[in-house]
């Protein structure tokens, strides 16, 4: 009996798998054309699934392992599955071959259980609590209908009752694996991730790449959508994305505006984008909601607003003004879904179309319009902080081997005395630099997060016309923002520069030994990755490297290097000034102290800025250009000398 | 003190006769303690002794003040500096060849410093001219006695209930009747936000005259305002009409004027009343915004007790402001807060009561005239930028001071 | 005040009168921070297809990109009529306005280019024979031939105010700063040129305009009868720079001070 039922059973399945499958790429199909290499894609796919892909997975090495024997033992088995008995190829070795391709899966969804008997609060409950049972169900039935195939047991073992019940557990399990597939259940990601993966918005970042810069919108386009404002807005590459989530929560469980309880919520957000692409309401969402807000009040499909300016739609603005763009989120994401993009895409619709950038986004936005950075000073006056350090203007000269990249720093005193520090480093290594002056302008960053691309492009135009003017080798700035615009964001608008950051020149100088720097005999050191410098431009070594130079022994933090948290002070947060339960900086300031250092090291002016905003006992904040120039100091008299002869 | 010089003769001849037992004590009376340098010899000479003069200076040098502030007695200081306050030379003009009117504001029923800077004006313009005279037209109840050494020649008050208040189309009539009546050569407005600004442009419009609006200097005929908004230079020939900004010249302040009244036009055309005012509204000091406000008091970390905060502020009719950490935990709403990420404040008195003054904290005060800070920490960058820091328990100094501010109005309640 | 708590008005025909503003640090030309303001009071009193803005003067590029700045606030076309910069622009305003029927007129306080008087909605008021107010914080309501209208008086005090419509209201700092200028909305929107009538500015015409001076701060007159004394004051130092630190005092001496520094600014009331 099974002869005949299980062929159609897994015939059916597939059938309704196919169906459900055109269902959902026409879903996807509603989101705007994008530029994708459909063929190249599907080839490389296999590859981005099991290098990159894994790569991510294998952070937590005994659920890599679990996803490796469930995963790949239910692929096996599916194919092998409808060789044998949906064909009904006699192949004693394929039937073994399937036994042990269930078997493995078996041991998988074992794992996959006893995950689930006390889950962590990031993953999802609702279906995804039932998926072990399903895979049992799949795994166990396919494995006691193939004994017959492989010669184990007689062919017609234990009569027709057996049999019956044997294709129920089949078909439930057919159901949720091939059924469930394209229908919405959670293995959804496997048919949603694999295209995903092969369709990515970003297949720079396969292979080992790394792309961060935000795309540009064509301002030119008079007809192109400013941003997403309903989820059709959303290229059908991004839509597909979010289709790819798997739920885990690794997202939210680094993301730093969740943590401080502001209403983010990564998973959440992207779990509510798959409601506005499929249509309904978040009610069946099972995982954490936005701090703060109950589960079940939004909802909306693909053509209506994601943001209403009034009331409730599928996702309100504190939600997406919360982010603070450290891309912790997309690092950790296993299926590599670009959370950050799709946020500033929103953006980008809240601020170029209602006109909505909270609290002091507005001024902020005017002030760059107006006076080229975003605290509305006199642009003659950017110089002002080194009146007496005599400067050389690259206008006035031409050409230099080192253009030396301000940033808005420059109005902040604060950062005066960084900028100091690094001016005082690079004259004691002889550094042919130059600056551009009053010429400089705001890279755009801060515009470009708050979704306001129109004020980006037009600094970023004038900037790239500027730097066209002069010759020189290098861009060096301590801002990672500036570094990260002009490096990556740039080359789109037709700006390509060699940028590095200070760290990384400094720790180049060190290396060639340009540097004559005596030996730190202070407290105790941690460092603060920046987003914008670690995750963004995966520049973790050389920031330690200069540290390391000046004899500094980082005592590391517990999330360091790419799981580094975020300061607050990205994405223009500070601007936008989410309230949460807890303040970012204060919990990173928690962090450091955690470590008992007395000096945090930072490359960041934001950072230093949020960091010092925190009150009460906390360990110093200083900058490492700081740190490297008081070494300078106490550096052997001899470099006094030379300077003397110079 | 009365100026009368008292002569005492019998001290005098003792003065003059060395040889008088009582010589040196009379001397050294008369010299205010210190032996005299100088007095009428015996036969009407007068003598000088030179090592009286002058005093010992802090690094034992004889140093001499001829200014004779060290030398001179009490007596004859306050002789001094009656001279030392000329008398106000009075100017009374009989019979004005012409008339410079002044609208001035009154505020209160007193002139203030912009309208004396523009009764200056007036006067410079009354005087270039033979028996010009300044005419003073105001609204309401007169309160002010110093008008005649404010400048003012002739004084047209529009007294009555219906000119209080918002009135500006009966006051419009009103100066219509002075127009026809008296003619005024020039008629001078303060361009004050809703006093003489709005008042000025009304009659300009009325009268169908440009005005000059925004001048800040006359010279020659010509004057010279503010154009827009205040970036540029207008100089032009001095119309009938002008609209000055304070400080446009000095108050008179050498001569004293007859400030004599005139009566107002009897009949007034009937005005048509199309703005009606229906009274003040009463306003919470702390519902003002916090860049508008003149007087804030800002609270910081070192704030415990919040309900004597919120009382003091209400008690001295402040404003309240915060600093980032009082807002970040929750103490105070984010419109308060101060600083380069909060508000710019333009204050004209800041009191900041536990604030330590972060960099970006006082970028936001750098506008405020006088920063006050109370404080525990005497090093804290807030005390360094203040204008007067008291160094004591925040919580303790705005009690006492809640205490005073009350104190002092039941006294003022109990004396009136 | 929030944006809801206002009731919008049907039927009531608004319009705005704008201009090109001047930053007041660069100098480029911008939104007209009294004007925009006056937008927004307009905005919350009536939907934008019930707003009509109008500006009068010239229509160059760079101050399109200023003008378009007002459509950025949601509204769907700016009337611009057509005038040299040597015209006087009030007889063509005038004659637009008698056009569109509007009963409210919303004006900044003044301009931030050119003579910048604010003299322009007073010559409209009188011309057009409407009532007009000025430095209005807020318009309570509006119902049929009058509104109640708040008037800012300095230090945050406000006034309550009857004004029969039509009217003109001109808008200054006190009220509700403008809303963000959006990108979209502002480059959708139209500029409708009209061309009008020209009536030249003749009065204008022998102006000297030059950048602004700084004004002399005024020094203190010391009528003193000695030389010594009339040197002293010339000589001494200007006041500030360190101030005075009270330390080790009670709270209530500590307090005295205190009160004595707000008695002299004259703060307390």
């Amino acid at each position: 009996m099974l002869d005949v039922v299980l062929p159609i059973l897994i015939f059916a399945a597939l059938a309704l798998a196919l169906a459900g499958a055109l269902r959902r790429i026409g879903l996807w199909r509603q989101g705007r054309a994008a530029p994708v290499q459909l063929l190249a894609g599907l080839a490389a796919m296999p590859r981005r699934y099991l290098v990159d892909l894994h790569h991510v997975v294998a952070r937590d090495k005994v659920f890599a392992n679990t996803h490796v024997a469930t995963g790949g033992g239910f692929v096996l088995a599916a194919l092998l599955l409808i060789a044998v008995h949906g064909f009904g190829l006699e192949s004693r070795v394929l039937a073994w071959a399937l036994l042990a391709a269930t078997a493995v899966m078996f041991v998988g969804a074992l794992r996959v259980a006893a995950r689930r008997k006390d889950p962590p609060a990031r993953l999802s409950r609702g279906p995804w609590m039932r998926l072990p049972k399903s895979l049992f169900a799949f795994s166990v039935s396919v494995f006691l209908v193939t004994l017959p195939a492989a010669g184990v047991l007689p062919a017609g073992f234990g009569g027709w009752a057996l049999a019956a019940v044997l294709a129920l557990v089949v078909a439930w399990g057919l159901g949720e694996m091939f059924f469930g597939m394209t229908w919405g259940g959670p293995m959804k990601h496997a048919f949603a991730g694999a295209l995903h993966l092969a369709f990515h918005r970003r297949p720079e970042r396969f292979g080992g790449g790394r792309s961060t810069g935000l795309k540009p919108l064509d301002l030119n386009d008079a007809s192109a959508p400013l941003g997403v404002g309903k989820p059709v807005d959303f290229t059908w590459n991004q839509l597909l994305g979010f289709d790819a989530c798997v739920q885990c929560g690794r997202c939210e469980a680094m993301c730093p505006a969740f943590a401080a309880g502001q209403p983010l919520n990564p998973k959440k957000l992207i779990q509510d984008m798959v409601v506005g692409l499929a249509g309904g309401t978040d009610a069946a969402y099972a995982g954490s909601p936005y701090p703060g807000m109950p589960v079940g009040e939004h909802g909306g499909d693909v053509h209506s607003p994601i943001v209403l300016r009034e009331g409730r739609a599928l996702v309100d603005a504190d939600t997406l003004w919360s982010c603070t763009t450290c891309r912790a989120c997309v690092e950790e994401c296993p299926m590599m879904i670009e959370h950050v993009d799709a946020i500033v895409d929103m953006r980008r619709h809240l601020t170029m179309e209602h006109g909505n950038t909270p609290n002091k986004g507005g001024e902020v936005l005017e002030n760059l319009a107006a006076t080229d950075n975003p605290g509305g000073f006199d642009p003659a006056s950017r110089m002002n902080w080194a009146a007496d350090l005599d400067l050389p203007l690259i206008s006035a000269r031409g050409s230099a081997e080192v253009l030396l990249w301000l940033g808005d720093g420059a109005f902040d005193m604060r950062n005066q005395r960084t900028l100091r520090a690094l001016v005082k480093v690079l004259r004691a290594a002889k550094v042919d630099f130059a600056v551009l002056g009053n010429d400089e302008l705001d890279s755009g960053d801060v515009a470009r997060r708050l979704g306001d691309e129109a004020t980006f492009q037009s600094l970023a135009a004038r900037n790239i016309a500027t730097l066209a003017q002069y010759r020189f080798e290098h861009i060096v700035t301590c801002d990672p923002h500036s570094f990260h615009v002009l490096k990556n964001e740039y080359p789109a608008l037709g700006g390509h520069y060699d940028v590095s950051h200070h760290s990384t020149y400094i720790s180049q100088l060190m290396a060639a030994g340009r540097l004559a720097l005596g030996q730190w005999s202070g407290g105790k050191v941690t460092y603060h990755d920046p987003c914008y410098l670690g995750r963004y431009n995966g520049e973790y070594e050389a920031p330690r490297n200069a540290l390391k130079g000046i004899g500094i022994k980082v005592v590391e933090m517990e999330r360091s290097g790419f799981r580094s948290r975020c300061c607050g002070g990205g994405g223009g947060a500070p601007i936008t000034d989410i309230p949460g339960k807890q303040r970012i900086p204060d919990m990173r300031m928690a962090e450091i102290n955690a470590t008992g250092a007395d000096i945090v090291a930072v490359g960041c002016p934001q950072c230093t800025a949020m960091l010092e905003g925190v009150v009460g006992e906390r360990a110093e904040v200083l900058d490492i250009a700081e740190l490297v120039a008081a070494q300078l100091a106490a550096a052997p008299a001899q470099r006094v000398k030379e300077e003397v002869t110079a | 003190m009365n100026d009368i010089v008292r002569r005492d003769p019998r001290s005098e001849w003792i003065a003059r006769n060395r040889l008088h037992p009582e010589h040196d004590a009379v001397l050294a009376r008369m010299g205010g303690g210190a032996p005299a340098a100088q007095w009428m010899g015996p036969n009407g000479v007068i003598r000088r002794d030179p090592h009286a003069v002058g005093f010992i200076g802090p690094n034992g040098i004889r140093r001499i003040d001829r200014s004779g502030a060290q030398s001179a007695g009490a007596g004859g200081a306050a002789r001094r500096e009656a001279a030392a306050a000329p008398a106000r030379r009075r100017v009374d003009i009989d019979t004005p060849a012409f008339f410079i009117a002044v609208v001035a504001d009154m505020p209160g029923g007193r002139l203030s410093a912009h309208d004396r800077d523009l009764l200056g004006l007036a006067r410079q313009l009354a005087d270039a001219e033979t028996d010009g005279a300044v005419l003073l037209v105001s609204f309401g109840d007169p309160r002010e006695t110093g008008l005649g050494e404010a400048g003012v020649d002739r004084v047209l008050n529009f007294a009555g209930e219906q000119f209080e208040g918002y009135a500006p189309e009966l006051r419009l009539t009103a100066l219509g009747g002075v127009e026809r009546q008296h003619a005024p050569r020039h008629w001078l407005f303060p361009d004050s936000p809703l006093g003489g600004a709005e008042l000025g442009r009304r009659f300009a419009a009325r009268l169908g005259e440009r005005p000059a609006t925004q001048v800040w200097q006359i010279a020659d005929g010509r004057c010279t305002g503010r154009g827009a908004a205040g970036a540029s230079d207008i100089t032009r020939e001095l119309p009938r009409i002008v609209l000055a900004l304070p400080e446009c010249a000095e108050p008179v302040a050498d001569t004293v004027h007859a400030a004599e009244a005139i009566a107002p036009p009897a009949a007034l055309p009937q005005a048509l009343r199309r703005v009606e005012d229906l009274g003040a509204v009463a306003v919470d000091p702390a519902g003002v915004a916090l860049a508008e406000a003149e007087f804030i008091l800002s609270a910081g970390n070192g704030i415990h007790d919040w309900d004597g905060f919120h009382q003091a502020a209400r008690v001295l009719g402040a404003t309240e402001g915060a600093s980032r950490v009082a807002v970040d935990n929750g103490f105070m709403p984010r419109h308060r807060q101060v600083g380069a990420t909060g508000t710019w404040v333009t204050a004209r008195v800041y009191l900041s009561a536990g604030i330590s003054g972060a960099v970006q904290h006082l970028q936001g005060i750098q506008q405020c005239d006088k920063v006050v800070a109370i404080n525990t920490d005497a090093g804290c960058d807030m005390v360094k930028r203040a204008d007067l820091a008291v160094i004591a328990d925040t919580g303790e100094v705005l009690a006492a001071l809640v205490e005073l501010v009350e104190g002092g109005r039941k006294e003022q309640r109990n004396a009136a | 005040m929030r944006r809801e708590d206002i009731k919008q008005v049907q039927g009531l025909k608004v319009a705005a009168l704008v201009s090109v503003g001047r930053h007041p640090v660069t100098g480029r030309p911008r939104r007209a921070d009294f004007d925009a303001r006056a937008v927004e009071m307009g905005l919350s009193l009536v939907a934008p297809e019930n707003m009509s803005l109008l500006h009068a003067g010239e229509c160059s590029p760079e101050r399109e990109s200023a003008l378009r700045g007002y459509l950025g606030m949601g509204i769907g076309a700016l009337d611009v009529l057509d005038q040299p910069p040597e015209a006087d622009i009030v007889p063509a305003l005038e004659a637009r306005l008698r056009e569109m029927g509007a009963r409210l007129v919303l004006c900044g306080a003044r301009g931030e280019m050119g003579e910048a008087s604010g003299l322009v909605p007073f010559l409209l008021a009188e011309r057009l024979g409407w009532s007009l107010v000025s430095g209005l914080a807020q318009i309570e309501s509006v119902d049929g031939d009058s509104m109640t209208v708040l008037q800012a008086l300095p230090r945050g005090q406000r006034r309550r105010l009857k004004v029969r419509l039509p009217a003109v209201v001109t808008v200054d700092a006190a009220a509700q700063a403008a809303r963000q200028s959006a990108y979209g909305p502002a480059r959708r929107g139209e500029l409708r040129r009209i061309e009008g009538e020209v009536t030249p500015d003749a009065a204008a015409r022998d102006w000297n305009t030059a950048p602004a001076k700084k004004r002399p701060k005024r020094l203190k007159i010391v009528k003193a009868a000695s030389a010594r004394d009339r040197f002293k004051a010339a000589a001494a130092k200007a006041e500030g720079g360190g101030g005075q630190v009270l330390t080790g005092l009670s709270p209530q001496a500590g307090a005295e001070a205190i009160l004595k520094l707000l008695r002299e600014e004259g703060v307390l009331r």
